[in-house]
């Protein structure tokens, strides 16, 4: 058993934290995609029905919000990571 | 443009009641707003002109969003809806002017507003279905549902606070790493996508989402 200082301990915790803060923003691909799969499917609704524009765009900025919660949900965490 | 909020002062004595910039801004808009609104509605005529067009265009806007989703009652939230969408896009915009934080930027006042919108639409709901009813529409459709129906509204205000909070907060952080690497032309356009663009656009979404919240909570 390797015993540390308390000095090294810190250090090994602050950059494996850091370390943890640049994998917590992987989280970011899942919103990506699926943010941009809703605007595409978007555009070829308003393609289709360009009267319905305004209902559309209204349900599709909904439905990204609720997708994009995962994505914000990722930088807290990685914030909270790299300043505390 | 902001990394975090900073704490300026206390209160009282050494550590009781932090102030911190974020607050000072905040009330600062506050009080900016009210002026704004009030010169923007003085001498109110019957035939439209000048400022007073200005005034009638937002209102008519937001009320276009408000009444396709709740039916019948776009007057009667519009005050509600519109004073967060004039308050969270004024703060927002207060990032262009550098080394001056957006009060959105600070947990408190997101979390604030999103508790606001949660105790509205919850007075709503029950002001609609009843006591009786508003009760049992957590155990819908089944009553296993029970606990997570509770935790699925709990979690309304804390994702509603965070999508703005970490929104700006994050633009903030790029733009403040990008000032200290290199200061000059190259922030200009950042400010512009997060500041104008991103800042607009989430207040539009915050205030479409309590909409959202306090339709569903109607139903």
């Amino acid at each position: 058993m390797i015993e540390f200082s308390p000095g090294t301990i810190e250090m090994i915790i602050r950059s494996v934290s850091v370390i943890a803060a640049g994998l917590a923003l992987i989280a970011g691909v899942g919103p990506g995609i699926g943010m941009g799969y809703a605007a595409g499917k978007a555009t070829s609704g308003v393609r289709r029905q360009p009267e319905a524009r305004g209902a559309i765009v209204t349900t599709m900025l909904l439905g990204q919000i609720i997708s994009g919660s995962t994505g914000i949900y990722s930088l807290v965490i990685a914030i909270y990571l790299v300043f505390a | 443009m902001n990394p975090g909020p900073q704490t300026i002062t206390h209160l009282f004595g050494k550590s009781y009641l932090p102030v911190t910039d974020t607050l000072i801004i905040g009330w600062v808009s506050v009080i900016l707003i009210i002026i704004l609104a009030k010169y923007l509605t003085s001498d109110l005529k019957l035939r439209p002109e000048g400022k007073q067009n200005i005034a009638e265009l937002f209102i008519t806007a937001v009320y276009d969003q408000i009444e396709p989703m709740i039916e019948g009652e776009g007057w009667k939230f519009l005050p509600f809806i519109a004073t967060i969408f004039i308050y969270i896009g004024f703060s927002n915009l207060i990032g262009l002017v550098p080394g001056l934080p957006s009060p959105t930027a600070d947990l408190n006042t997101t979390l604030g507003l999103a508790l606001v919108v949660f105790l509205v639409s919850h007075f709503e709901g029950m002001r609609d279905k009843g006591i009786w009813g508003y009760i049992k529409s957590f155990g819908q459709p089944v009553i296993f549902l029970l606990p997570l129906n509770v935790v699925g509204e709990l979690a309304k205000p804390i994702s509603h606070s965070f999508r703005l909070f970490g929104n700006i907060v994050g633009g903030g952080i790029i733009i403040t790493l990008i000032y200290q690497a290199a200061p000059g032309l190259i922030p200009v356009p950042l400010h512009a996508w997060f500041d104008l663009f991103i800042g607009l656009i989430q207040a539009l979404i915050f205030g479409m989402v309590a909409i959202a919240y306090i339709a569903v909570a109607k139903q």
